[in-house]
C-alpha cells in the first residue's frame, strides 16, 4: 500500500461518517427525477401542442419558489 | 451482415468478409478499441506536456520519438511489471473488479458517439441519455472502490466524489436539455445533423458555459478535483491503487476525459461538420482535442475550491443559468429567430 508506507494500517478505516450537506442531497433526489422527465418533454417538444409545453414551463416556473426556499435552508450552515 | 460459412472452403472468405465489414472496422479500428487506446495514450503524454509548458518545464523527453511521445508505452510497461499491492483487510474482489468496471463504463458510451456521418457504431434513439446513464455510475463505483481499499483517505475521497455528483449532475442535464430542445431528438447523430448550419454553441451559449463547467467537475479537473485533492487526501480515492490497478484506473479516467470532450463537441461544437478539405473524423478529433486542451489547462492555473463552495456554485449559479437558457431556447424557437438556420 503506497499510503502508510507498507505498514499494516492502524485504526479503523470503515468508520461511521456524517453525511453532510443533507438539504442538498434531498434537493438532488427531487431534481434528478424532474430532470429525466424534462428530457422526455424536450425530445417531443416539436410534436406536442404549444399549450402542453407551456404547462411544463409553468411547472418549472412554479418550481422556482420551493427551490428558492430549499436553497435558503441549504445555505445555512446549521442545516448541513 | 455476413453470411455464416456453409462449407470448409468458405471459412477463409468468411473471415476476410468479416474483418473488412463496416461493423467490424467501426468496433475494432476507428471509433472503437484501437483508436480509443491510441488517443488515450496520446492524451496522457499531451497533458504532461501542456502542464510542463505552463510551469516553464519541458516534460517527458527521453522516451523515444519527438518530445518523448513514447512515454505512455514506457509508463505502461513499468506499471504492468510493478507488484500489485492489495491492502490488508481490503475487499479483494471489489478492489480488482471496480477499475475494470470503470473502464467498461467509460468505453461503452463511445458506441453512440458519432465521429462522422457513417463513423458511428450504434445510432441509438436515446444516445444522450445512454451516455449520461453510464457516466453517472462513476461516483458510486468510486465510492465502492474507496470503501473496498480499507483506508481512511480513499474513503473520504469517495464521499467527496458523491457530493460532487450532487453539485454538477443536475446543471449538466438541464444544460443538455437546451440542445435537445433545439435538435428535437436525443440521438447524437440527429443532434449533430441539426448543427449543419449553426453550431449550438451560438443559440445556447449559457448552456455551453454551464455544461463545460459541469464536465470539469465530473472529470475531477483542477478547480474541482476535490475527490483526489493531493495536499489534503494523499491522492484521494485512488491512494491505495498501485501497479496494474493504477494503470487501469488512469485508462478509465483519461477515456472519460476523451468521452466528455467529444460529448461537448457533439452537443455544442457541431460534431463532424467543418470545411470539406479535411475528412469528417479529422474535424471531430481536432475539435475534441481542442476542448480537451481547455479542460487540461486549468490544472496548471487555478487553485482548488472547497466542497461547500462547489455545491453552492452548482445549485445557485449553474442550475439557475441552465434553467434560464431552457426558457430562452423556448422563446427563440417560438419567435422563429432560428428559422433561417433551419431549426
Amino acid at each position: 500500500m503506497p499510503f502508510e508506507s507498507g505498514q499494516v494500517p492502524q485504526g479503523e478505516a470503515r468508520t461511521r461518517l456524517v453525511m453532510q450537506y443533507y438539504p442538498y442531497l434531498l434537493m438532488f433526489v427531487v431534481f434528478d427525477v424532474v430532470g429525466m422527465f424534462l428530457f422526455a418533454w424536450g425530445m417531443s417538444y416539436r410534436t406536442i401542442p404549444l399549450d402542453a409545453s407551456f404547462l411544463v414551463l409553468l411547472f418549472l416556473f412554479l418550481l422556482a419558489a420551493p427551490l428558492g426556499y430549499a436553497l435558503h435552508l441549504a445555505l445555512h450552515r446549521e442545516n448541513w | 451482415m455476413v453470411n455464416l460459412p456453409a462449407t470448409p472452403a468458405d471459412i477463409l472468405p468468411f473471415i476476410i468478409a468479416l474483418v473488412t465489414s463496416h461493423t467490424f472496422i467501426t468496433i475494432v479500428l476507428f471509433p472503437g478499441f484501437i483508436h480509443l487506446m491510441l488517443v488515450v495514450m496520446f492524451l496522457t503524454w499531451y497533458e504532461r506536456k501542456v502542464l510542463a509548458r505552463i510551469q516553464l518545464r519541458i516534460g517527458p523527453l527521453y522516451a523515444g520519438g519527438p518530445g518523448g511521445i513514447l512515454q505512455p508505452i514506457a509508463d505502461g510497461v513499468k506499471l504492468i511489471f510493478k507488484e500489485v499491492m492489495i491492502p490488508y483487510k481490503a475487499n479483494k474482489p471489489l478492489f480488482i473488479w471496480i477499475p475494470l468496471a470503470l473502464v467498461f463504463f467509460a468505453a461503452v458510451p463511445f458506441a453512440v458517439i458519432p465521429f462522422g456521418q457513417h463513423w458511428v457504431i450504434a445510432n441509438l434513439d436515446v444516445g444522450l441519455v445512454f451516455v449520461f446513464a453510464l457516466t453517472s455510475l462513476f461516483p458510486s463505483m468510486i465510492l465502492i472502490f474507496a470503501w473496498a481499499s480499507n483506508s481512511k483517505y480513499p474513503f473520504l475521497g469517495g464521499l467527496r466524489s458523491l457530493f460532487q455528483q450532487v453539485a454538477y449532475e443536475i446543471p449538466m442535464w438541464i444544460s443538455a436539455l437546451s440542445v435537445v430542445l433545439l435538435a428535437g431528438s436525443l440521438s447524437l447523430v440527429d443532434i449533430v445533423n441539426a448543427q449543419q448550419k449553426i453550431w449550438f454553441m451560438v443559440p445556447a451559449f449559457l448552456s455551453f458555459v454551464v455544461f463545460f463547467i459541469a464536465i470539469m467537475a465530473e472529470l475531477e479537473r483542477l478547480p474541482f478535483d476535490l475527490p483526489e485533492a493531493e495536499p489534503e487526501l494523499v491522492a484521494g480515492w485512488y491512494t491505495e491503487s498501485s501497479g496494474a490497478i493504477f494503470m487501469v484506473l488512469f485508462l478509465a479516467l483519461y477515456m472519460k476525459l476523451y468521452l466528455m470532450s467529444s460529448l461537448v463537441t457533439v452537443l455544442f461544437l457541431g460534431g463532424w461538420w467543418g470545411p470539406a478539405f479535411l475528412p469528417q473524423p479529422v474535424w471531430f478529433i481536432l475539435k475534441t482535442l481542442i476542448v480537451a486542451t481547455f479542460i487540461i489547462i486549468p490544472r496548471g492555473v487555478y487553485a482548488r475550491i472547497r466542497v461547500d463552495m462547489l455545491i453552492k456554485l452548482g445549485w445557485t449559479r449553474l442550475l439557475i443559468l441552465a434553467l434560464a437558457n431552457v426558457f430562452l431556447t423556448v422563446l427563440l424557437l417560438n419567435t422563429g429567430v432560428l428559422s433561417m438556420w433551419g431549426l
